[in-house]
C-alpha cells in the first residue's frame, strides 16, 4: 500500500492511454488497410472479399509494371547521377574560400520551396512555346520539344526537376561532413605532394563514406515514395509515361471509378518494395560502406 | 491502494476525454466559424417572401449549410454571380441561415473530393453534382442523396424540367440540372473570313476547312487533352454520328459493341485527324483552359467545346479581340453514318445534389434554395447573362429576349436537331469511362490504334455489363 508505484497494475494503467492512441492511429489503420486490400471496397457499395485478386490485377496491369520500372528509374537516377553530382558540388563548395555561405544557401533554397511551386516553376521552364529551355534550343535551331507532353521526354523532365529540388539538401549534408574532416589530414597530404584530385578521392571521399551511404539509402527510400512532383507536373501522364507506384495508387484509389480496396493493395505493395530494397541495400553495400559497424 | 487506483482512473478519464475532444474539434471549428460569419445577417434577415419556411422570429438561432460549387475562375464569373444572388435571397428568407460556400475546381470536385466525401458519408449539404451512372445514380443507390421528388412537387416545378433522366432512379429524382448543354464547333469568324472558309455544313466542307487552316499554319482544332474528357467530347459526337444516336445508351445495355465497325470508325476518324496534325501540338501537356487560350489568341481556327463556353466570347476581358466574333455549328453529318444525322449531343447533367443527411432546418434551407435557384427568372438569367441553355421550360417570350448571336445560334442548332443523345460519360459504368480516358490518350500519343482502343473498351464494357 505504501508503494503504489511497485504495483504492476498501476504501470499498466498509465501506459493504457499511449497504447490506446498507438492502437487507434497506427495498429488499427494498418490492420484495417491490410484487410481492405483483399476486398473490392469502393467506399459506397457493399464490398466483397476478393482474395489476392487485387494484387494479381496490379501485377497483371502493364501500367503498374511500368510504374514500378519508373520508380526504379527514379532510384537509379538519384543513386548514379545525383549522388556523384552531389559529392562533386560539395567538394567544390568546400574548396572555395570566398562566398561559401552564399553557395551553401543558394543550393539549399530549392529544398525549402514547396513541391507545388517547383512543379509549376519547371512547368514554365518546359513550356513548349515561350519557355526558356525551348528558346535556348531554338537559338541552336532545334525545334520545339514538348517536354511534358511527349511520352519520351516527360520522365527525364520530371527527373531533372526532382533532382534540382533535392540535391541542395544532400549537398549541404555532405558539405558538413567534409568540413568536419580534420584539416591536419589534408595538410599532411599536401606536404606529401598530393594534388587536389588525389586529396579529394583518396582522403575526403573515403572519410565521408558513412554519410554517402546514408544519402544513398535516403535516395532509395525517396525514389520509392516519390509522388508529389509527378502529380503536380504531369499527374502521371502523358499516357502513364511518368506514372510511379504512388501516383498509380492515387489515380486508382481516387479519381474516376474509385477503388479503395485496390488502392490499399497498391499501398501494401509499395511498402513491401521499400522495405525490401532498403534492407537489401543495408545487407549488401550499406554494411560494407560503413565498415560493418551497422 | 483503492483510492490511488481511483485517482489513476480519474487521470485516465481526463486524458481520454481530452483526446476525444481533440478528435471532434474539426466539427466544432466549422460550427464556430459559421456562427461568427452569420452574426450580422441573421439579425437583419427579413423573411421577404414568406414561403421559405416557418419564420420563428428574427432572432432565430444561427445555423450553417455547406454549399459546394464549381464556379471558380474568370470563365465562371457569371454563374457565380447568379449563385451568389440565390444564396443571398435564400439566406434572407430562412432565419438564421448562413451558407458556407466552398468553391472547388470541377474535376477535383467530381473525381476526387466528392467521391471521397461520399465514401466517408460526409458530403456538403448542397453540392455540385453530375447526373448519370457514374455520379448521381451511383450515390443515389448508396443512399447518400436526398430524394427531391416531394420538394419539386410541393414547389410545383416537377413537370417544368426538360430532362431529369440522368438524375432519376426508380422514378425518384435525386438532383436537379442547372442547365442544358450541347457540344459542337466554335469557330473564329475573322480567321474563316481571312481564308475564305465557308461555315461547314457537310463533312467535306469541315475537312476542307481544317485542311485550309492547316495549310496556312493555323491549328484547325484547338485541343488540350491533359484532361482526357476534353478530346472525348469530340469522340462522343463522332460515335453519335458514325454509330447512330442509340449507340450511346447501347453500350451499357449491351446492344452496342465498342469494337463494332461503326464505333471503330469514329475512333479511326479521330486518329486520322491526330495523324494529319489537325489538333494542337503537344496537346497531351495542355489543360482545358489552354484550349480556350489557343482559340482566343488566334492560334487555332476551331474548337470543339460545350455550349457553356458561349459566355466567354461576349466578355472582352476573356475573349480579347475575338469578342463577339465567334460562331457555332454542329458536327455535320458523316458519310455512311448510321441513324439520324441531325441529332446533336444534349446534356442535362450538371446541377446540384443534396445530402440525404439533413436536419429539419437544413431541409428548410434546401427547399428555399431549390425554390430560388430553379425558377424561370434564374433560368432566364443563366441564359441571358451566361449563355447556359435552360434546363427548365421557358415561355416563348422569355426565350425571345436572347440577343447574343452566339447563344441564338446554339439554340437554333438545338431547335433544328432531330433529337439529342447524351454523353457516354453519363451512361456507361465508371470503369468503362475510366478506360476510355486512358485509351484516348494512348490513341493521341500514337501508342494504340483505333481498333486496339475499341477492342480494349469492349473488353472492359463486357466485364462491367456482366457484373450487373
Amino acid at each position: 500500500m505504501k508503494h503504489p508505484m511497485r504495483n504492476p497494475w498501476i504501470y499498466t494503467l498509465f501506459t493504457v492511454p499511449t497504447l490506446l492512441l498507438y492502437g487507434l492511429f497506427f495498429l488499427w489503420p494498418m490492420l484495417s488497410s491490410a484487410y481492405y486490400a483483399f476486398t473490392d471496397w469502393n467506399g459506397l457499395e457493399n464490398y466483397r472479399f476478393v482474395g489476392w485478386s487485387n494484387f494479381s490485377a496490379a501485377f497483371g496491369d502493364p501500367d503498374f509494371r511500368r510504374a514500378i520500372v519508373n520508380n526504379l528509374i527514379f532510384i537509379g537516377f538519384s543513386v548514379f547521377v545525383q549522388i556523384p553530382l552531389i559529392v562533386l558540388f560539395a567538394l567544390l563548395i568546400a574548396s572555395v574560400r570566398r562566398l561559401r555561405g552564399f553557395y551553401k544557401t543558394t543550393v539549399f533554397v530549392p529544398s525549402i520551396v514547396s513541391t507545388s511551386v517547383i512543379g509549376i516553376l519547371w512547368g514554365f521552364i518546359y513550356e513548349p512555346e515561350v519557355g526558356p529551355l525551348n528558346r535556348l534550343l531554338a537559338l541552336f535551331g532545334l525545334g520545339p520539344v514538348y517536354w511534358l507532353a511527349e511520352p519520351k521526354w516527360a520522365l527525364p523532365a520530371v527527373l531533372i526537376a526532382n533532382a534540382w529540388q533535392w540535391m541542395g539538401f544532400y549537398i549541404v549534408l555532405v558539405l558538413a561532413a567534409i568540413l568536419a574532416i580534420p584539416k591536419e589530414l589534408n595538410e599532411a597530404a599536401v606536404v606529401d605532394g598530393a594534388n587536389g584530385w588525389q586529396r579529394a578521392l583518396k582522403i575526403t571521399v573515403p572519410l565521408i563514406r558513412p554519410l554517402i551511404s546514408v544519402v544513398v539509402m535516403l535516395s532509395i527510400a525517396g525514389g520509392m515514395r516519390v509522388v508529389d512532383i509527378v502529380l503536380v507536373m504531369t499527374k502521371g501522364g502523358p499516357v502513364g509515361a511518368t506514372e510511379v507506384m504512388a501516383s498509380y495508387m492515387v489515380n486508382e484509389a481516387m479519381g474516376v471509378d474509385p477503388n479503395y480496396g485496390f488502392g490499399t493493395a497498391i499501398a501494401l505493395v509499395i511498402f513491401a518494395f521499400a522495405l525490401l530494397l532498403t534492407s537489401l541495400y543495408q545487407l549488401t553495400f550499406g554494411r560494407r560502406m560503413e565498415g560493418g559497424e551497422f | 491502494m483503492k483510492k490511488r487506483l481511483g485517482v489513476a482512473v480519474l487521470i485516465l478519464f481526463v486524458v481520454l476525454s481530452t483526446v476525444l475532444a481533440a478528435c471532434g474539434s474539426g466539427k466544432n471549428e466549422n460550427a464556430t466559424k459559421g456562427s461568427e460569419g452569420s452574426a450580422s445577417p441573421s439579425a437583419s434577415a427579413p423573411a421577404s417572401s414568406g414561403t421559405g419556411g416557418e419564420s420563428d422570429g428574427k432572432n432565430a438561432e444561427p445555423f450553417t449549410v455547406s454549399l459546394r460549387h464549381i464556379q471558380i475562375g474568370e470563365a465562371q464569373k457569371f454563374r457565380k454571380a447568379i449563385l451568389d444572388d440565390v444564396v443571398k435571397k435564400t439566406e434572407a428568407e430562412v432565419p438564421g441561415l448562413k451558407f458556407e460556400l466552398d468553391g472547388v475546381e470541377d474535376q477535383v470536385n467530381r473525381f476526387t473530393k466528392l467521391p471521397a466525401e461520399m465514401a466517408a458519408g460526409n458530403p456538403p449539404k448542397i453540392f455540385d453534382l453530375f447526373g448519370g451512372a457514374g455520379d448521381a445514380l451511383k450515390y443515389a443507390k448508396a443512399g447518400r442523396l436526398l430524394d427531391v421528388t416531394p420538394i419539386i412537387q410541393e414547389l410545383g416545378i416537377s413537370d417544368k424540367f426538360l430532362n431529369l433522366s440522368q438524375f432519376t432512379l426508380d422514378g425518384k429524382v435525386y438532383g436537379l440540372p442547372i442547365g442544358g448543354s450541347t457540344e459542337g464547333f466554335f469557330y473564329s469568324i475573322p480567321l474563316f473570313e481571312k481564308y475564305n472558309i465557308k461555315v461547314p455544313e457537310t463533312w467535306e466542307e469541315l475537312e476542307a476547312a481544317a485542311e485550309t487552316l492547316k495549310q496556312n499554319g493555323i491549328t484547325p482544332f484547338a485541343m488540350g487533352s491533359k484532361g482526357a474528357w476534353v478530346p472525348l467530347m469530340i469522340v462522343n459526337t463522332l460515335i453519335g454520328r458514325y454509330a447512330g444516336p442509340e449507340a450511346i445508351d447501347g453500350f451499357p445495355a449491351g446492344t452496342q459493341a465498342w469494337n463494332a465497325p461503326e464505333v471503330t470508325a469514329a475512333f479511326a476518324k479521330y486518329e486520322e485527324w491526330v495523324k494529319k496534325g489537325y489538333f494542337t501540338k503537344g496537346e497531351l501537356g495542355l489543360e482545358y483552359a489552354d484550349m480556350l487560350n489557343q482559340f482566343v489568341t488566334g492560334k487555332a481556327g476551331m474548337m470543339f467545346d460545350g455550349s457553356w463556353r458561349a459566355s466567354v466570347f461576349k466578355d472582352p476581358s476573356q475573349a480579347g479581340e475575338l469578342t463577339g466574333k465567334v460562331g457555332f455549328f454542329p458536327m455535320p453529318p458523316v458519310p455512311g453514318g448510321k441513324g439520324d444525322q441531325t441529332y446533336v449531343n444534349g446534356n442535362y447533367s450538371n446541377g446540384y445534389g443534396f445530402s440525404s443527411d439533413l436536419n429539419e432546418r437544413e431541409l428548410t434551407a434546401v427547399k428555399a434554395f431549390i425554390k430560388n435557384m430553379y425558377n424561370e427568372e434564374m433560368q432566364l438569367r443563366g441564359l441571358l447573362e451566361d449563355g447556359v441553355l435552360p434546363s427548365m421550360k421557358l415561355s416563348g417570350d422569355a426565350l425571345g429576349q436572347v440577343e447574343d448571336p452566339l447563344v441564338k445560334q446554339i439554340m437554333e442548332t438545338m431547335r433544328k436537331a432531330g433529337g439529342a443523345f447524351s454523353h457516354f460519360d453519363s451512361t456507361v459504368q465508371s470503369e468503362v469511362y475510366k478506360e476510355s480516358e486512358s485509351q484516348i490518350q494512348k490513341l493521341i500519343a500514337g501508342m494504340a490504334t483505333a481498333a486496339e482502343v475499341a477492342e480494349a473498351l469492349q473488353k472492359v464494357q463486357q466485364a462491367a455489363n456482366a457484373k450487373q
